[in-house]
């Protein structure tokens, strides 16, 4: 028998290939670029008439995180609230003035999404209120958990 | 005898210039990728939002009630806000929630007995045929905690209107701990 002559066995990897391709097609539909916004620590408060906010026009609404300390976050930052509030006022009156679009009374037509942890005295979320108000937004949207997590 | 014949076909096959990628490569890619997705993967939390309409607080106008209003005015008594003023204890849960005339609601935490207390005492407000509330005003206290008041505001924007809707209106104003009337 000659020591030459050597079969070489290569694995198929299509087979393999294919399914990663596929696992990675799924994470990739379903990753949420919006989850970094999101302060994950906070506990919501739970709410059964909370419901899933309907999304008006092409304007972006503001996202803010509070926590049981009255600490705000902002696009996963903490952020000094009044600047940050009134920085976002500023460029959203910009933005609208090149749309042409008018408002009513200076009311910013977006919403301010509030996540406050559930914890957290009514005064530490009001003056984050306040500083909105101050700034015309008018439109809130509370955000709570429709039913309790189970950890 | 098959298995010499099939072996054959193959080797005549690569004579003839078959090309085989190299998968290992794209593989580690593939795998790479994987990893960081499942590494990042954070599945968004099933949340809801109560949309809720908050101009600035404005002073309140005291409107005398035995005043005596001709018919003309018949539509601006049409509609009313039923006030509720809400008192916390030390440790930011619920002490007890008053209404306007200083009328005691409840007393209490807000257990699940509580609120459906306040459910109940609520729908009866809505009931009476004196007045139509088509608004609720909350004083709150500056101590209670945000899970305590939205439990609240639930409650309020379960109460049905005269025309079939929900109470969608809902505003609230701060109160110095411990004060029972002044909004700040």
């Amino acid at each position: 028998m000659s020591n030459n002559h050597y079969e070489r066995v290569e694995p198929n990897l299509t087979p393999l290939l294919d399914m990663v391709f596929q696992l990675i097609t799924f994470f990739m539909l379903v990753i949420n670029f919006k989850g970094a916004s999101l302060d994950l620590s906070l506990k919501l408060p739970v709410l059964g008439s909370a419901r899933p906010l309907e999304k008006h026009g092409k304007l972006e609404s503001m996202l803010l995180n509070i926590d049981a300390d009255g600490v705000v976050k902002a696009g996963g930052r903490e952020v000094d609230f009044e600047q940050y509030i009134e920085r976002e006022a500023r460029a959203l009156r910009v933005e609208l003035r090149l749309r042409e679009e008018a408002t009513t009374n200076g009311e910013l037509p977006v919403h301010v999404v509030i996540r406050a942890d559930r914890s957290a005295p009514f005064h530490l979320v009001n003056r984050v209120l306040k500083a909105c108000q101050e700034q015309g937004y008018r439109q809130f949207a509370l955000s709570a958990m429709s039913h309790e997590e189970k950890h | 005898m098959m298995k010499r014949h099939s072996d054959r076909r193959r080797r005549r096959k690569r004579d003839q210039g078959s090309v085989e990628m190299n998968l290992a490569a794209m593989l580690d890619m593939a795998f790479q990728l994987l990893t960081f997705f499942i590494l990042t993967f954070r599945p968004a939390p099933i949340e809801g939002q109560l949309a809720l309409n908050l101009p600035p607080p404005v002073p309140q106008t005291n409107v005398d009630p035995t005043l005596k209003f001709d018919k003309g005015n018949e539509d601006v008594l049409a509609m009313d806000t039923l006030y509720l003023n809400v008192v916390a204890d030390t440790h930011g849960d619920v002490k007890e929630m008053k209404g306007k005339t200083n009328d005691m609601i409840l007393e209490g935490r807000l257990d699940e007995e509580n609120i459906q207390r306040l459910d109940r005492k609520l729908k009866s407000m809505f009931a009476e045929q004196q007045t139509t509330y088509d608004r609720i005003q909350i004083a709150v206290d500056g101590r209670l905690r945000y899970g305590e008041l939205m439990k609240i505001i639930d409650v309020c924007h379960r109460q049905h209107l005269p025309d079939g809707t929900t109470m969608q209106k809902i505003s609230f104003t701060e109160v110095e701990a411990g004060s029972t009337s002044s909004p700040k």
